[in-house]
């Protein structure tokens, strides 16, 4: 009888409304069932494929670890079964108190048609991803048979341990952590300051600024010449090549410029009375308070950094320049070309080496793409301004 | 009358005479220094890495092929008048080379630039908004990834002996293995085809955050005056975009001799030559790199990209003017 009062009281509780318990217990379980879920995929998968240089014991081990799983996931689908109950009736009472007819949303075949393509498009938009994750973890000389795209068919560690194991791909992330770092803080200054500058009403001689600055977005000269220069001025073949080329962007300064003007002049005349110079509003004011575009521009020229290879190409053929992305090139561009057939040896597969170092390579884009994504709605709106 | 006139000319011109004498002998205050030593950063970048190449220009009227030394071609080099441009329009090889370069531009003018803006416009009629977000956020994705990388990929996914095409043929789907990276008439489909699938969600960015700026209370009216879900895509979102339509229209349309180099010099090779060499490639090849019977032909190239630089200002003026005419609103 308590137990049955109990369970009703439970159960109020969690169709309350205003109550939180819902969304507490929804935020504990949702992530165990789905670590559940997965763990059981996994490793009903590899109890069922080869690993390379397994020995019984490992399978044995993985055994158990797939029979653990055979015994919560019963428990997990009960808990996903009762939350999803629990949130539809949630829902029902919603509606009902509020008097929300779901006819307002009347779901057409064209959106369920909408919805199948897009869904379609993403998974477009990730499969090559998923290719790459699938190839880095498939056995080498499993992978010269082919065939090999929806999962690894030999399961194995072994080319990461050589890609972890390779100087050149460490020596080249650091190339590119140093250039996107030290490249994004200097470009974001410099141009932000010429972005301030023009900015202001008061500067002198503004319109021969804004010509040449516009000018050089009308007519270039080409690579050649620029090739020239960046060899006269002494920075082929040095890092710097990869920084000072990449300083000042009149496009980013456009836009930097629209963000400071958008800033009430109000806040200027207050820090002048206040006794600021121009250079100190524009360090302790300005930048702060334009940190949405600040964060845009930053996005921007980071990713620049980070996937340029032409760079390197052109002007850092040496070995200890290298960035990641030429790095890369050059491996896919060995394992796929005529040479790279003959390679393989002892397991070794320079095709599913490369594709290892590519699942490398972008580990810190999955990193920070939440951070990147967050940031987006403030980009949106620069973008806008622009436009 | 007469009398009147010139005194009131006189006026004026004193008084514009005091105005510049005024102008003239004001101090400029510490603060004017700063935001002019500010404003003069980018002076000094652009001297150097902008105005200074177009000096390095005359190369184009030099004969600096094959120099040893590129900064010496510059000055010590002999002149050669319009050689290079002559050479340029008399190269047997230049035709097939417009034509890859204006045919693969076209293509992407027809269907990589409104792609983006069917997406952004069908990406706003979901109904779900976390699916919406989840659509963007997969999409967004691969433009985060070098065309090294992303093009990698398909250099291994389409690889004849290990890849889609052997697996094909494997299972008995296909008698004839397809090599979409050998095989020219492939090569501007592969091109569109990446260019699609890394670049439409970021493409579409910009026409979201446009589509997001128009008020709500447009779809809402329209709502009560019967209007259904293709009238609001005709009357409302799109004429509400127009303008960013225009203005990124504008910009491709002078960058039809322009085409991504990184991305191009990915999938390009021996065997697809044919069909993947364009002026931006053929510029790096020709001007930068050297083989073993040829030297880097730096005043060639040179002559190219000035060519290259008038055509793309051309098309800007030109694609600003049509512009004005249509829509009545251009970039300047």
């Amino acid at each position: 009888m308590h137990v049955k009062n109990a369970m009703n009281r439970f159960m109020s509780k969690l169709l309350d409304l205003k109550s939180a318990l819902y969304y507490r217990i929804k935020r504990a379980a949702v992530p165990l069932i789905s670590v559940i879920v997965l763990g059981f995929v996994l490793t009903a998968y590899l109890a069922n494929i080869p690993v390379s240089e397994a020995t019984d014991e490992l399978y044995r081990t993985l055994d158990g670890i797939f029979y653990l799983f055979c015994g919560l996931l019963p428990v997990a689908v009960a808990a996903g079964v009762f939350l999803g109950i629990v949130a539809y009736k949630r829902r029902k009472i919603y509606l009902m108190r509020f008097n929300k007819s779901r006819l307002n949303k009347r779901v057409y075949p064209f959106d369920v048609v909408l919805a199948i393509l897009m869904g379609l498009f993403c998974l477009l938009c990730i499969y090559p991803i998923w290719y790459v994750v699938v190839g880095s973890f498939n056995q080498g000389a499993d992978y010269t048979s082919g065939g090999v795209f929806f999962y690894p068919r030999v399961f194995t560690f072994e080319n990461y341990k050589i890609v972890l194991a390779k100087q050149e791909l460490w020596h080249s992330y650091m190339v590119t952590i140093g250039r996107t770092l030290l490249g994004t803080f200097l470009s974001l200054i410099f141009t932000a300051a010429v972005g301030y500058a023009m900015s202001r009403p008061n500067l002198k001689f503004k319109r021969a600024f804004y010509w040449i600055n516009i000018f050089t977005m009308f007519f270039g000269g080409g690579l050649i010449p620029y090739f020239l220069i960046i060899r006269s001025i002494g920075l082929y073949g040095t890092f710097w090549v990869y920084i000072i080329p990449g300083l000042y962007s009149v496009y980013n300064m456009i836009v930097l410029q629209s963000g400071f003007k958008s800033i009430s002049p109000e806040i200027h005349d207050a820090a002048v009375v206040d006794g600021a110079g121009e250079f100190r509003i524009w360090w302790q004011i300005y930048m702060p308070l334009s940190k949405p575009v600040l964060a845009t521009i930053v996005l921007w020229v980071a990713v620049g950094h980070w996937n340029n290879y032409f760079d390197t190409m052109i002007y850092a053929s040496e070995k200890n320049l290298w960035s990641l992305q030429y790095y890369l090139l050059q491996t896919i561009n060995s394992a796929t070309g005529k040479e790279g057939a003959s390679e393989i040896q002892q397991n070794l597969n320079p095709m599913t080496i490369s594709l290892a170092a590519i699942i490398v390579s972008i580990i810190p884009v999955f990193f920070f793409f939440p951070l990147i994504r967050k940031n987006f709605a403030s980009g949106i709106m620069v973008g806008s301004l622009k436009g | 009358m007469e009398e009147i006139v010139v005194t009131a000319e006189e006026n004026i011109r004193s008084a514009e005479r005091n105005k510049k004498e005024k102008k003239k002998f004001k101090p400029w205050s510490s603060n004017d220094w700063v935001l002019f030593c500010m404003a003069s950063l980018s002076v000094v970048f652009l001297a150097v890495f902008a105005y200074a190449p177009l000096y390095g220009l005359v190369l184009a009227f030099k004969d600096g092929d094959g120099a040893l030394n590129i900064a010496q071609a510059i000055t010590d080099a002999p002149w050669c008048g319009l050689d290079n441009f002559v050479y340029f329009f008399t190269e047997p090889e230049m035709a097939n080379i417009m034509f890859n370069t204006l045919g693969l531009n076209i293509l992407q003018l027809l269907i990589n630039f409104p792609c983006p803006i069917i997406f952004a416009v069908l990406t706003a009629e979901l109904l779900s908004d976390r699916f919406k977000k989840f659509v963007q956020t997969v999409t967004f994705f691969p433009h985060f990834i070098s065309w090294a990388v992303f093009g990698g990929i398909f250099l291994i996914l389409f690889n004849i002996d290990k890849g889609l095409p052997a697996a094909l043929y494997n299972m008995g789907l296909i008698s004839e293995k397809f090599d979409i990276l050998g095989d020219p008439n492939w090569f501007w489909w592969l091109i569109i085809g990446t260019s699609l699938l890394k670049g439409m969600g970021w493409g579409s960015v910009i026409y979201v955050a446009a589509i997001a700026a128009i008020p709500q209370e447009l779809y809402e009216a329209a709502k009560m005056d019967g209007a259904n879900r293709w009238h609001k895509i005709a009357y409302i979102t799109v004429p509400s975009i127009a303008p960013t339509i225009t203005l990124f229209f504008i910009l491709s349309v002078s960058g039809l001799l322009n085409n991504g180099i990184e991305h191009i010099l990915v999938f390009q090779n021996t065997l697809n030559l044919d069909r993947s060499e364009v002026l931006d490639t053929y510029i790096y090849t020709y001007g930068l790199t050297s083989t073993n019977n040829r030297l880097p032909r730096y005043s060639y190239a040179t002559a190219i990209g000035l060519i290259k630089s008038f055509v793309s200002l051309f098309l800007l003026v030109l694609g600003n003017a049509v512009c004005k005419k249509i829509s009545g609103k251009g970039i300047y």
